[in-house]
């Protein structure tokens, strides 16, 4: 294995893009590791540039960016043998078979044509398309054509793939057929994924890492895996009144919230400020005789991180 | 009470196998741009041909082949039976085959470049291991390539048949072996103009019949400017001999005629009637050449809205 290999998937310092009259990304500097990575962001954030910027079809305003190990401008045609592209939008020929055109793409990347069609044979039934790929594609179904993409994103065996809104346009069953390839890319293939989104169910999912963009800036970096860091409370469930014992726990100097909408009655929110929390929970529970049923936690969603750390950068930034 | 046979045992024939078809690393050889840039000219090719496509797309390609290939078995049927005749001439032959080869170009070019651009499979291919300039390279050697085979094959087979009826055929591929590479060359010429200048028009657009349409009719009326202006200036001014060069299909012709010196263009045609030197009809299709392929670079540099 070489060194590109061996280190993070994606390094990038400062990178800037600027349009006419609009800044798409402004000043980002991260490094993501080879996992699972979702790049989230509303429509506008910036996501398709970084992927354009970082696959060296768009040249940077300024600063620089690595792909496993590649520089995207000086390196860049090496970097795309090691790399793969699936855009958002219809980009197959439709007067081509799949098979045809999946083994083209493979040449593209370098692979010698008997190899490249072997493989396209093999990619294309990974992807669920073994008895159809000797059709046209003009006769595929939104959901087949995605499926060619996806095989034509990772016929080449690279070490990273960028997967652009792979569930766009898809029906529910399409949708969870894709997120569960996506899911297998990483895990089972060992390729690592830049999974770009604007859904945060479908990156919850399939993803271990998250990138957050905002308005072409980044907003957070940082890994999903660990549910543990994120439990910032815990839910109590008690017996008998919720009130004299959230009370009793509010003057122990414990922040409690009471009547949440998402609990039951006889459960309230309790801020986990340090693990001590659960043993005085407990012990109160013991000296007032109450029914302690569950202390269990309550992890925030990425969703909670989204609009928690968005809200928070947007603040920052009119400050 | 009947005895029962022992039946033999046999072994069960082998019917079927279990194969892992579980995804394979790729550990073999990656071959780079050179492969890449092969195989976007082998695409591009089968594309043009209708290979690998419905037959319907098939059929005008083979009938322009054929279109092509008539006037040459014509010509060396009509040598052989009547030789004294000399029917055959290279530049006759081109005469008559330009416009065949051009409408070939009108149909081949814009398959090769205005497809890529309406399915937007553009940024598929700048995602691999290619640069832009790559794949300009790719489709100039393709269009070229193809072309190719329509303007050299036929002169090669022409040149062929003309020394297979003459006399003493040795010494007729001796005397006239310089026809050969005025043939290649020619063809070539003509293949490389035409082919640049196809794909060319048909950057400027991602529908193909409008890319033909441009090409097609581009040429007639560059054809018409340069016969009437000719026409109308030459006798008072001698710089409007030059105005042969606003007309590129009559450069080609004009190669074809000073190249080969077999005077079997009619005296009133255009490049008898300004009669430039050889080379600077060379000159100006290399030159063009190049300006076509500088710009099909720049329609393809990298720009923000790709």
């Amino acid at each position: 294995m070489t060194e590109q290999v061996l280190g993070p998937a994606i390094e990038v310092v400062g990178l800037t893009k600027a349009f006419k009259n609009f800044l798409a990304l402004d000043n980002l500097t991260l490094t993501i590791p080879r996992a699972s990575v979702g790049l989230l962001g509303a429509n506008g954030a910036g996501k398709t540039t970084l992927i354009r910027t970082l696959l060296g079809l768009s040249r940077p305003t300024r600063g620089s960016a690595k792909v496993v190990g590649y520089d995207t401008e000086s390196q860049g045609t090496l970097l795309r043998e090691h790399v793969g592209y699936m855009p958002e939008a219809d980009a197959l020929p439709m007067a081509t078979t799949a098979a045809d055109f999946v083994a083209h793409m493979a040449e593209m990347s370098g692979l010698p044509t008997r190899q490249a069609r072997q493989r396209a044979a093999d990619v294309l039934y990974q992807v669920g398309l073994a008895e159809e790929r000797y059709r046209l594609i003009k006769g595929f179904s939104t959901g087949m054509r995605q499926r060619v993409k996806l095989a034509q994103s990772i016929v080449h065996d690279p070490d990273l793939v960028f997967l652009d809104e792979p569930t766009a346009g898809m029906d529910p069953q399409g949708r969870e057929e894709m997120l569960e390839l996506v899911e297998r890319i990483y895990r089972t293939l060992g390729i690592s994924v830049v999974f770009s989104s604007h859904i945060l169910e479908d990156i919850e999912r399939v993803c271990d890492y998250v990138v957050i963009l905002d308005a072409g800036k980044l907003v957070t970096s940082r890994p999903l895996g660990n549910r543990d860091e994120m439990v910032t409370e815990i839910i109590v469930q008690i017996d008998g009144g919720v009130e004299p014992f959230a009370r009793a726990l509010e003057g122990q100097g414990l922040e409690v919230v009471v009547d949440a909408i998402d609990l039951g009655r006889d459960e309230f929110i309790v801020t986990l400020a340090d693990q001590g929390v659960y043993d005085l929970v407990r012990d109160l529970a013991v000296h007032q005789a109450a029914g302690l049923r569950s202390i269990r936690p309550r992890a925030r969603s990425l969703e909670d991180i989204y609009l928690d750390d968005v809200e928070a950068a947007r603040e920052a930034h009119n400050e | 009470m009947s005895s029962v046979n022992p039946v033999p045992v046999v072994p069960p024939e082998r019917y079927g196998e279990v194969f892992d078809r579980g995804y394979a690393h790729y550990d073999g050889p990656r071959l780079g741009r050179r492969q890449a840039v092969r195989s976007l000219v082998d695409y591009s090719v089968k594309r043009a041909m209708g290979i690998r496509k419905s037959w319907t797309a098939k059929v005008v390609p083979f009938l322009l082949y054929v279109a092509v290939l008539i006037p040459v078995i014509a010509m060396i049927g009509i040598d052989a039976l009547v030789p004294d005749f000399n029917f055959s001439s290279y530049t006759t032959y081109v005469n008559w085959t330009l416009v065949i080869v051009g409408i070939f170009v009108a149909m081949a070019a814009p398959e090769m470049i205005c497809v890529d651009r309406r399915e937007r499979t553009l940024p598929l291919y700048f995602s691999r291991a290619i640069s832009r300039g790559d794949y300009v390279n790719a489709k100039v050697i393709a269009v070229t390539l193809l072309t190719t085979t329509m303007t050299v094959l036929p002169l090669v087979i022409l040149w062929l048949g003309r020394q297979l009826s003459a006399d003493g055929v040795w010494k007729a591929i001796q005397d006239n072996i310089g026809d050969l590479g005025r043939a290649l060359g020619v063809g070539f010429l003509i293949a490389g103009t035409l082919g640049v200048l196809g794909l060319a028009v048909s950057s400027l657009t991602d529908r193909k019949a409008v890319a033909m349409t441009i090409f097609i009719i581009g040429f007639l009326v560059l054809q018409a400017l340069a016969e009437s202006s000719v026409r109308l200036l030459v006798e008072d001014y001698e710089w409007s001999r030059y105005l042969i060069l606003i007309s590129p299909p009559q450069v080609l012709l004009a190669i074809a005629s000073a190249a080969f010196d077999d005077a079997t263009l009619d005296p009133d045609s255009l490049p008898e009637l300004v009669d430039l030197n050889l080379w600077v009809y060379v000159a100006y299709a290399i030159g063009l050449m190049t300006l076509c392929v500088l710009f099909l670079r720049w329609r393809y540099s990298p720009r923000d809205d790709a």
